[in-house]
Protein backbone atom coordinates (compact mmCIF):
# COMPACT_ATOMS: atom_id res chain seq x y z
CA UNK A 1 0.00 0.00 0.00
CA UNK A 2 1.33 3.44 -0.88
CA UNK A 3 -0.20 5.52 1.68
CA UNK A 4 0.51 4.62 4.90
CA UNK A 5 -3.23 3.44 7.05
CA UNK A 6 -2.53 6.29 9.74
CA UNK A 7 -2.48 8.60 7.15
CA UNK A 8 -5.27 7.76 5.35
CA UNK A 9 -7.13 7.48 8.72
CA UNK A 10 -6.34 11.29 9.14
CA UNK A 11 -7.63 12.46 5.34
CA UNK A 12 -10.56 10.61 5.61
CA UNK A 13 -11.49 11.79 9.35
CA UNK A 14 -10.57 15.04 8.16
CA UNK A 15 -12.41 14.96 4.75
CA UNK A 16 -15.85 13.32 6.75
CA UNK A 17 -15.82 16.05 9.59
CA UNK A 18 -15.55 18.85 6.92
CA UNK A 19 -18.74 17.11 5.10
CA UNK A 20 -20.56 16.65 8.55
CA UNK A 21 -19.84 20.31 9.49
CA UNK A 22 -21.82 21.16 6.38
CA UNK A 23 -18.27 22.49 5.09
CA UNK A 24 -18.75 23.56 1.24
CA UNK A 25 -14.94 24.32 0.35
CA UNK A 26 -12.48 22.86 2.28
CA UNK A 27 -8.22 22.82 1.55
CA UNK A 28 -6.78 19.13 1.49
CA UNK A 29 -3.22 20.22 1.14
CA UNK A 30 -1.73 23.55 1.81
CA UNK A 31 1.07 24.24 -1.07
CA UNK A 32 3.70 26.36 1.03
CA UNK A 33 6.23 27.62 -1.09
CA UNK A 34 8.87 29.28 0.85
CA UNK A 35 11.15 30.66 -1.84
CA UNK A 36 11.62 30.51 -5.42
CA UNK A 37 15.07 30.29 -5.81
CA UNK A 38 15.87 27.10 -7.24
CA UNK A 39 19.25 25.39 -8.02
CA UNK A 40 18.28 24.33 -11.29
CA UNK A 41 16.54 25.60 -14.24
CA UNK A 42 14.13 22.96 -15.52
CA UNK A 43 11.91 23.70 -18.80
CA UNK A 44 9.24 24.77 -18.38
CA UNK A 45 8.72 25.68 -14.80
CA UNK A 46 7.09 28.82 -14.67
CA UNK A 47 7.71 29.01 -10.90
CA UNK A 48 11.09 30.59 -10.56
CA UNK A 49 11.01 33.41 -13.03
CA UNK A 50 11.34 36.51 -11.02
CA UNK A 51 14.07 39.36 -10.11
CA UNK A 52 17.04 38.69 -8.08
CA UNK A 53 15.85 40.80 -5.11
CA UNK A 54 12.18 38.52 -5.52
CA UNK A 55 14.43 34.80 -5.76
CA UNK A 56 16.04 36.03 -2.10
CA UNK A 57 13.20 36.33 -0.42
CA UNK A 58 12.64 33.54 1.99
CA UNK A 59 9.12 32.79 4.44
CA UNK A 60 10.02 32.86 7.88
CA UNK A 61 9.34 29.26 9.94
CA UNK A 62 6.62 31.06 11.75
CA UNK A 63 4.92 32.75 8.93
CA UNK A 64 5.19 28.79 7.67
CA UNK A 65 3.75 27.84 10.31
CA UNK A 66 1.02 30.47 10.59
CA UNK A 67 -0.23 29.76 7.59
CA UNK A 68 -0.48 26.11 8.31
CA UNK A 69 -2.52 26.49 11.30
CA UNK A 70 -4.45 29.00 9.74
CA UNK A 71 -5.39 26.68 6.77
CA UNK A 72 -5.94 24.21 8.42
CA UNK A 73 -5.25 21.32 6.00
CA UNK A 74 -4.03 17.93 6.79
CA UNK A 75 -1.13 17.71 4.33
CA UNK A 76 1.44 20.31 3.91
CA UNK A 77 3.10 19.93 0.87
CA UNK A 78 5.96 22.59 0.34
CA UNK A 79 7.66 22.91 -3.17
CA UNK A 80 9.34 25.77 -3.73
CA UNK A 81 11.89 27.01 -5.95
CA UNK A 82 13.96 24.10 -3.95
CA UNK A 83 12.98 23.58 -0.48
CA UNK A 84 16.52 22.79 0.89
CA UNK A 85 17.90 25.95 -0.64
CA UNK A 86 16.03 27.41 2.46
CA UNK A 87 18.72 27.62 5.64
CA UNK A 88 15.72 27.29 8.43
CA UNK A 89 13.59 24.09 6.41
CA UNK A 90 14.72 21.59 9.00
CA UNK A 91 13.01 24.05 11.62
CA UNK A 92 10.15 25.09 9.18
CA UNK A 93 9.90 21.08 8.65
CA UNK A 94 10.38 20.31 12.21
CA UNK A 95 7.03 23.07 13.30
CA UNK A 96 5.10 21.16 10.79
CA UNK A 97 5.62 17.77 12.79
CA UNK A 98 4.87 18.65 16.08
CA UNK A 99 2.03 20.55 14.74
CA UNK A 100 0.76 16.51 13.46
CA UNK A 101 0.78 17.76 9.76
CA UNK A 102 1.82 15.00 6.85
CA UNK A 103 4.62 16.98 5.64
CA UNK A 104 5.72 16.03 1.62
CA UNK A 105 9.00 18.32 0.98
CA UNK A 106 9.40 18.17 -2.79
CA UNK A 107 12.90 17.96 -3.85
CA UNK A 108 15.25 17.81 -6.63
CA UNK A 109 17.26 15.97 -4.33
CA UNK A 110 20.52 17.47 -5.42
CA UNK A 111 21.27 18.86 -1.66
CA UNK A 112 19.39 16.00 0.18
CA UNK A 113 22.05 13.70 1.31
CA UNK A 114 24.23 16.81 2.45
CA UNK A 115 21.22 17.75 4.64
CA UNK A 116 19.70 14.48 6.00
CA UNK A 117 21.43 14.94 9.32
CA UNK A 118 19.14 18.11 9.95
CA UNK A 119 15.41 15.43 9.57
CA UNK A 120 14.64 12.88 11.92
CA UNK A 121 12.91 10.15 10.52
CA UNK A 122 9.02 10.02 11.17
CA UNK A 123 5.53 9.20 9.62
CA UNK A 124 4.40 12.49 9.60
CA UNK A 125 7.81 13.44 6.82
CA UNK A 126 8.17 12.04 3.25
CA UNK A 127 10.66 13.37 0.44
CA UNK A 128 8.88 13.69 -2.40
CA UNK A 129 11.80 13.71 -4.91
CA UNK A 130 11.21 15.42 -8.39
CA UNK A 131 11.95 12.49 -11.10
CA UNK A 132 11.08 12.78 -14.39
CA UNK A 133 11.77 9.33 -16.32
CA UNK A 134 14.92 7.45 -16.67
CA UNK A 135 18.25 8.93 -16.36
CA UNK A 136 18.30 10.52 -20.45
CA UNK A 137 14.49 11.96 -19.96
CA UNK A 138 14.96 13.21 -16.37
CA UNK A 139 18.69 14.92 -17.08
CA UNK A 140 16.92 16.43 -20.13
CA UNK A 141 13.90 17.83 -18.29
CA UNK A 142 15.89 19.22 -15.82
CA UNK A 143 18.49 20.42 -18.24
CA UNK A 144 21.51 19.43 -16.74
CA UNK A 145 23.65 16.26 -16.81
CA UNK A 146 23.87 13.56 -13.78
CA UNK A 147 21.21 14.96 -11.00
CA UNK A 148 19.62 11.83 -12.35
CA UNK A 149 22.29 9.74 -10.51
CA UNK A 150 22.42 12.47 -7.94
CA UNK A 151 19.39 11.97 -6.83
CA UNK A 152 19.13 8.30 -6.72
CA UNK A 153 22.00 8.63 -4.74
CA UNK A 154 20.29 10.60 -2.50
CA UNK A 155 17.00 8.73 -2.74
CA UNK A 156 19.02 5.60 -1.62
CA UNK A 157 20.48 7.67 1.56
CA UNK A 158 17.10 8.51 2.47
CA UNK A 159 15.64 5.20 2.61
CA UNK A 160 18.95 3.91 4.41
CA UNK A 161 17.94 5.95 7.24
CA UNK A 162 14.28 5.31 7.38
CA UNK A 163 12.70 7.94 5.80
CA UNK A 164 9.45 7.87 3.65
CA UNK A 165 10.55 8.76 -0.29
CA UNK A 166 8.18 9.05 -2.59
CA UNK A 167 8.89 10.73 -6.70
CA UNK A 168 6.98 13.06 -8.43
CA UNK A 169 7.04 13.00 -11.78
CA UNK A 170 5.35 15.78 -14.47
CA UNK A 171 4.71 14.58 -17.70
CA UNK A 172 4.13 16.02 -21.10
CA UNK A 173 2.61 15.30 -24.47
CA UNK A 174 6.12 14.14 -25.97
CA UNK A 175 6.70 11.48 -23.01
CA UNK A 176 7.25 7.61 -24.38
CA UNK A 177 4.47 5.58 -22.37
CA UNK A 178 7.09 2.17 -22.70
CA UNK A 179 10.30 4.39 -20.94
CA UNK A 180 7.80 6.01 -18.19
CA UNK A 181 7.05 2.33 -17.41
CA UNK A 182 10.31 1.42 -17.53
CA UNK A 183 11.17 4.64 -15.28
CA UNK A 184 8.07 3.20 -12.89
CA UNK A 185 9.44 -0.37 -12.85
CA UNK A 186 12.85 1.11 -11.63
CA UNK A 187 11.41 3.59 -9.06
CA UNK A 188 9.73 0.06 -7.26
CA UNK A 189 13.13 -1.64 -7.58
CA UNK A 190 14.67 1.87 -5.81
CA UNK A 191 12.23 1.11 -2.90
CA UNK A 192 10.13 4.23 -3.11
CA UNK A 193 6.91 4.44 -0.80
CA UNK A 194 4.73 5.19 -4.03
CA UNK A 195 4.91 7.85 -7.25
CA UNK A 196 3.13 10.70 -8.04
CA UNK A 197 2.40 11.80 -11.47
CA UNK A 198 1.19 14.64 -13.13
CA UNK A 199 0.51 16.20 -16.24
CA UNK A 200 2.73 19.78 -17.04
CA UNK A 201 0.81 22.44 -17.44
CA UNK A 202 1.16 25.32 -20.29
CA UNK A 203 -0.58 28.15 -20.81
CA UNK A 204 -1.14 29.27 -24.39
CA UNK A 205 -4.06 31.55 -26.06
CA UNK A 206 -4.79 28.71 -28.26
CA UNK A 207 -8.50 28.44 -29.87
CA UNK A 208 -10.52 26.11 -27.83
CA UNK A 209 -10.38 23.22 -30.60
CA UNK A 210 -6.52 22.88 -30.22
CA UNK A 211 -7.08 22.59 -26.00
CA UNK A 212 -9.36 19.99 -26.32
CA UNK A 213 -7.10 17.94 -28.94
CA UNK A 214 -4.56 18.76 -25.79
CA UNK A 215 -6.82 17.65 -23.33
CA UNK A 216 -7.20 14.61 -24.94
CA UNK A 217 -3.79 14.21 -25.97
CA UNK A 218 -2.97 13.58 -22.20
CA UNK A 219 -5.61 11.43 -21.63
CA UNK A 220 -4.39 9.14 -24.80
CA UNK A 221 -0.82 9.30 -22.91
CA UNK A 222 -1.70 8.32 -19.47
CA UNK A 223 -4.04 5.59 -20.62
CA UNK A 224 -0.84 3.96 -22.97
CA UNK A 225 0.92 4.74 -19.27
CA UNK A 226 -1.28 3.10 -17.04
CA UNK A 227 -3.20 0.72 -18.90
CA UNK A 228 -2.31 -2.65 -17.66
CA UNK A 229 -0.89 -1.20 -15.03
CA UNK A 230 1.78 -4.01 -13.03
CA UNK A 231 0.71 -5.01 -9.98
CA UNK A 232 4.13 -3.63 -8.21
CA UNK A 233 3.67 -0.15 -8.61
CA UNK A 234 2.32 1.80 -6.03
CA UNK A 235 1.27 5.28 -6.07
CA UNK A 236 0.95 7.85 -3.94
CA UNK A 237 -2.49 9.36 -4.82
CA UNK A 238 -5.76 9.26 -5.46
CA UNK A 239 -6.62 6.01 -7.58
CA UNK A 240 -9.82 8.06 -9.17
CA UNK A 241 -7.34 11.02 -10.00
CA UNK A 242 -5.46 8.50 -12.11
CA UNK A 243 -8.54 7.13 -13.83
CA UNK A 244 -9.35 11.04 -14.50
CA UNK A 245 -5.82 11.27 -16.05
CA UNK A 246 -6.73 8.34 -18.25
CA UNK A 247 -10.34 9.90 -19.34
CA UNK A 248 -12.17 7.06 -17.81
CA UNK A 249 -14.50 9.75 -15.91
CA UNK A 250 -14.48 13.69 -15.91
CA UNK A 251 -14.37 15.73 -12.90
CA UNK A 252 -14.10 19.66 -12.40
CA UNK A 253 -11.44 21.50 -10.83
CA UNK A 254 -11.07 22.38 -6.88
CA UNK A 255 -8.73 25.12 -6.92
CA UNK A 256 -9.26 25.86 -2.92
CA UNK A 257 -8.04 22.25 -2.31
CA UNK A 258 -4.30 22.81 -3.20
CA UNK A 259 -4.04 26.47 -1.71
CA UNK A 260 -0.80 28.29 -2.02
CA UNK A 261 0.75 30.43 0.49
CA UNK A 262 4.12 32.27 -0.50
CA UNK A 263 6.58 35.35 -0.20
CA UNK A 264 3.48 37.69 -1.55
CA UNK A 265 0.48 35.91 0.29
CA UNK A 266 -2.17 33.65 -0.47
CA UNK A 267 -2.48 33.10 -4.28
CA UNK A 268 -5.75 33.17 -6.01
CA UNK A 269 -6.67 31.18 -7.30
CA UNK A 270 -4.50 28.27 -6.91
CA UNK A 271 -1.00 26.95 -7.41
CA UNK A 272 -0.60 27.85 -11.29
CA UNK A 273 -2.91 30.83 -11.47
CA UNK A 274 -1.85 34.16 -9.83
CA UNK A 275 -4.72 36.37 -10.77
CA UNK A 276 -3.90 38.17 -7.38
CA UNK A 277 -3.04 37.69 -3.21
CA UNK A 278 -4.86 38.46 0.01
CA UNK A 279 -3.27 38.73 3.45
CA UNK A 280 -5.81 35.56 5.20
CA UNK A 281 -6.96 31.61 4.16
CA UNK A 282 -10.24 33.36 5.13
CA UNK A 283 -10.31 36.23 2.20
CA UNK A 284 -9.26 33.90 -0.10
CA UNK A 285 -12.11 31.30 0.34
CA UNK A 286 -14.55 34.33 1.14
CA UNK A 287 -12.87 36.66 -1.86
CA UNK A 288 -12.18 34.48 -5.04
CA UNK A 289 -14.92 33.60 -7.56
CA UNK A 290 -14.14 30.27 -8.25
CA UNK A 291 -16.89 29.90 -10.54
CA UNK A 292 -14.61 31.64 -12.85
CA UNK A 293 -12.33 29.03 -12.98
CA UNK A 294 -12.09 25.38 -14.44
CA UNK A 295 -12.34 23.70 -17.57
CA UNK A 296 -14.85 25.15 -19.54
CA UNK A 297 -14.92 28.73 -17.64
CA UNK A 298 -11.59 30.39 -17.97
CA UNK A 299 -8.99 29.89 -20.56
CA UNK A 300 -6.06 29.43 -18.82
CA UNK A 301 -7.80 26.43 -17.20
CA UNK A 302 -8.74 24.52 -20.71
CA UNK A 303 -5.90 22.31 -20.85
CA UNK A 304 -5.46 21.88 -17.33
CA UNK A 305 -5.59 18.27 -15.42
CA UNK A 306 -3.08 18.90 -12.87
CA UNK A 307 -3.10 17.14 -9.35
CA UNK A 308 -3.68 20.65 -7.42
CA UNK A 309 -6.81 21.14 -8.78
CA UNK A 310 -8.50 17.69 -9.84
CA UNK A 311 -6.59 15.57 -7.09
CA UNK A 312 -9.27 17.12 -4.52
CA UNK A 313 -11.72 16.40 -7.26
CA UNK A 314 -11.00 12.81 -6.96
CA UNK A 315 -11.01 12.71 -3.54
CA UNK A 316 -14.28 14.64 -2.89
CA UNK A 317 -15.77 12.07 -5.05
CA UNK A 318 -14.22 9.33 -2.72
CA UNK A 319 -15.89 10.43 -0.19
CA UNK A 320 -19.45 12.12 -1.70
CA UNK A 321 -20.74 9.32 -1.74
CA UNK A 322 -20.82 5.23 -1.40
CA UNK A 323 -20.83 5.00 -5.13
CA UNK A 324 -17.44 7.23 -5.26
CA UNK A 325 -16.10 5.11 -2.01
CA UNK A 326 -16.93 1.95 -4.36
CA UNK A 327 -15.09 3.32 -7.26
CA UNK A 328 -12.00 4.21 -4.98
CA UNK A 329 -12.14 0.59 -3.32
CA UNK A 330 -11.98 -1.11 -7.04
CA UNK A 331 -9.56 1.21 -8.41
CA UNK A 332 -7.16 0.31 -5.85
CA UNK A 333 -8.06 -3.27 -6.13
CA UNK A 334 -8.52 -3.71 -9.56
CA UNK A 335 -6.90 -1.09 -11.11
CA UNK A 336 -7.03 -2.48 -14.80
CA UNK A 337 -10.62 -3.52 -14.43
CA UNK A 338 -12.85 -1.63 -17.19
CA UNK B 1 -3.12 50.32 -24.43
CA UNK B 2 -2.22 46.68 -25.82
CA UNK B 3 -0.69 47.98 -29.15
CA UNK B 4 1.72 50.26 -27.23
CA UNK B 5 3.52 47.95 -25.04
CA UNK B 6 2.88 44.68 -27.81
CA UNK B 7 6.36 43.93 -29.23
CA UNK B 8 6.41 41.19 -31.61
CA UNK B 9 10.01 41.14 -32.41
CA UNK B 10 10.34 40.59 -28.34
CA UNK B 11 7.58 37.60 -28.19
CA UNK B 12 5.13 40.27 -26.85
CA UNK B 13 7.20 41.11 -24.22
CA UNK B 14 6.93 44.32 -22.93
CA UNK B 15 10.70 44.25 -21.70
CA UNK B 16 12.56 48.11 -22.29
CA UNK B 17 8.89 49.94 -23.28
CA UNK B 18 8.18 52.86 -21.24
CA UNK B 19 4.27 53.56 -21.24
CA UNK B 20 1.98 56.49 -20.38
CA UNK B 21 -1.45 56.15 -19.75
CA UNK B 22 -3.91 58.62 -21.23
CA UNK B 23 -7.29 57.59 -19.17
CA UNK B 24 -8.19 55.47 -16.29
CA UNK B 25 -8.98 52.31 -18.52
CA UNK B 26 -5.32 52.20 -19.52
CA UNK B 27 -4.02 52.97 -16.24
CA UNK B 28 -6.11 49.48 -15.45
CA UNK B 29 -4.91 47.98 -18.50
CA UNK B 30 -1.18 49.09 -17.80
CA UNK B 31 -0.78 47.76 -14.26
CA UNK B 32 -2.06 44.73 -15.06
CA UNK B 33 0.59 44.12 -17.87
CA UNK B 34 3.26 45.30 -14.74
CA UNK B 35 1.05 42.69 -12.46
CA UNK B 36 1.77 39.89 -14.71
CA UNK B 37 5.14 40.92 -15.90
CA UNK B 38 7.81 39.20 -14.37
CA UNK B 39 10.23 41.66 -14.28
CA UNK B 40 10.94 44.45 -11.96
CA UNK B 41 9.45 48.02 -13.24
CA UNK B 42 9.59 51.93 -12.76
CA UNK B 43 6.50 53.65 -11.84
CA UNK B 44 6.62 57.13 -12.29
CA UNK B 45 3.90 59.03 -10.02
CA UNK B 46 2.65 62.24 -10.33
CA UNK B 47 4.60 64.25 -7.53
CA UNK B 48 7.57 63.19 -9.70
CA UNK B 49 9.11 60.46 -7.61
CA UNK B 50 10.17 57.23 -9.07
CA UNK B 51 9.93 53.80 -7.56
CA UNK B 52 11.67 51.33 -9.21
CA UNK B 53 10.38 46.90 -8.05
CA UNK B 54 8.39 43.92 -8.67
CA UNK B 55 4.58 44.71 -9.19
CA UNK B 56 3.31 41.52 -6.48
CA UNK B 57 -0.25 42.60 -6.30
CA UNK B 58 -2.83 44.94 -6.86
CA UNK B 59 -6.23 45.59 -5.92
CA UNK B 60 -8.88 47.37 -8.09
CA UNK B 61 -11.84 46.62 -5.39
CA UNK B 62 -10.87 49.02 -2.95
CA UNK B 63 -12.19 52.61 -2.70
CA UNK B 64 -9.13 54.06 -4.18
CA UNK B 65 -7.59 51.20 -6.40
CA UNK B 66 -3.90 50.49 -6.19
CA UNK B 67 -1.06 48.43 -6.55
CA UNK B 68 1.43 46.78 -4.53
CA UNK B 69 5.11 47.14 -5.12
CA UNK B 70 8.22 45.65 -3.50
CA UNK B 71 11.14 48.00 -4.31
CA UNK B 72 14.49 46.67 -5.12
CA UNK B 73 16.05 47.25 -2.34
CA UNK B 74 13.24 47.62 0.53
CA UNK B 75 11.50 44.63 2.24
CA UNK B 76 8.11 46.42 2.84
CA UNK B 77 5.66 46.69 0.46
CA UNK B 78 4.64 50.04 -1.40
CA UNK B 79 1.25 51.05 -2.42
CA UNK B 80 0.36 53.31 -4.70
CA UNK B 81 -2.72 54.61 -6.29
CA UNK B 82 -3.75 54.43 -9.81
CA UNK B 83 -4.80 57.82 -9.67
CA UNK B 84 -1.10 58.71 -8.84
CA UNK B 85 0.69 56.60 -11.58
CA UNK B 86 1.99 59.03 -14.53
CA UNK B 87 3.91 55.91 -16.25
CA UNK B 88 5.35 52.13 -15.90
CA UNK B 89 8.14 51.67 -17.51
CA UNK B 90 9.17 47.79 -17.88
CA UNK B 91 12.30 48.42 -16.58
CA UNK B 92 13.98 45.15 -15.31
CA UNK B 93 14.76 42.31 -17.51
CA UNK B 94 11.31 39.89 -18.58
CA UNK B 95 12.91 36.83 -16.37
CA UNK B 96 10.50 34.49 -18.01
CA UNK B 97 10.72 35.44 -21.87
CA UNK B 98 11.66 32.54 -23.77
CA UNK B 99 11.72 29.86 -20.78
CA UNK B 100 8.41 27.88 -21.73
CA UNK B 101 9.07 24.45 -22.48
CA UNK B 102 8.07 24.43 -26.03
CA UNK B 103 10.44 27.41 -26.68
CA UNK B 104 13.23 25.60 -24.96
CA UNK B 105 12.65 22.32 -27.23
CA UNK B 106 12.44 24.54 -30.38
CA UNK B 107 16.47 25.38 -29.34
CA UNK B 108 19.46 24.05 -31.02
CA UNK B 109 21.20 21.70 -28.39
CA UNK B 110 24.13 23.90 -28.43
CA UNK B 111 22.39 27.17 -27.37
CA UNK B 112 20.26 24.10 -24.83
CA UNK B 113 23.52 23.36 -23.09
CA UNK B 114 25.17 26.79 -23.15
CA UNK B 115 21.59 27.93 -21.58
CA UNK B 116 22.11 25.05 -18.69
CA UNK B 117 25.66 26.09 -17.89
CA UNK B 118 24.96 29.19 -17.13
CA UNK B 119 22.57 28.42 -14.90
CA UNK B 120 24.35 25.80 -13.24
CA UNK B 121 27.47 28.16 -13.09
CA UNK B 122 25.36 30.99 -11.47
CA UNK B 123 23.91 28.23 -9.04
CA UNK B 124 27.30 27.28 -8.03
CA UNK B 125 28.62 30.48 -7.26
CA UNK B 126 26.03 31.48 -5.00
CA UNK B 127 26.89 27.99 -3.47
CA UNK B 128 23.56 26.64 -3.91
CA UNK B 129 25.13 23.47 -5.41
Amino acid sequence: MAVPVSQMYTVSKYVLTQKWKGVKRYPLVLMLEPLFRCNLACAGCGKIQYPDHILDKRLTPEQCWAAADECGAPIVSIPGGEPLIHPEMATVVRGLLERKKYVYLCTNAILLERKLDEYEPSKFLTFSVHMDGLRDEHDHAVCRDGVYDVAVRAIRAALARGHRVTTNTTLFDDANPERVRAFFDEMMELGVEGMMLSPGYSYQKAPDQEHFLKRDRTRQLFSRILGNRKRGWRFNQSPLFLEFLMGKREYQCTPWGNPTYNVFGWQKPCYLLQDGYVKTFQELLDGTEWERYGTGRNEKCADCMVHCGYEASAVEDTFGSWSGFGRTVKSTLLPNAR
Amino acid sequence: MTDLVDQPERGGSPEGRDVRPRTREEVVELVELAFDYRGDVTVELAAGRKIEGYVSNRNTGAPRPYLDIIPQQAQEIVQIPYDEIVAVTFSGEDTAFGKSWHEWMSKHESQRRAEAERVEQEARSRGLL
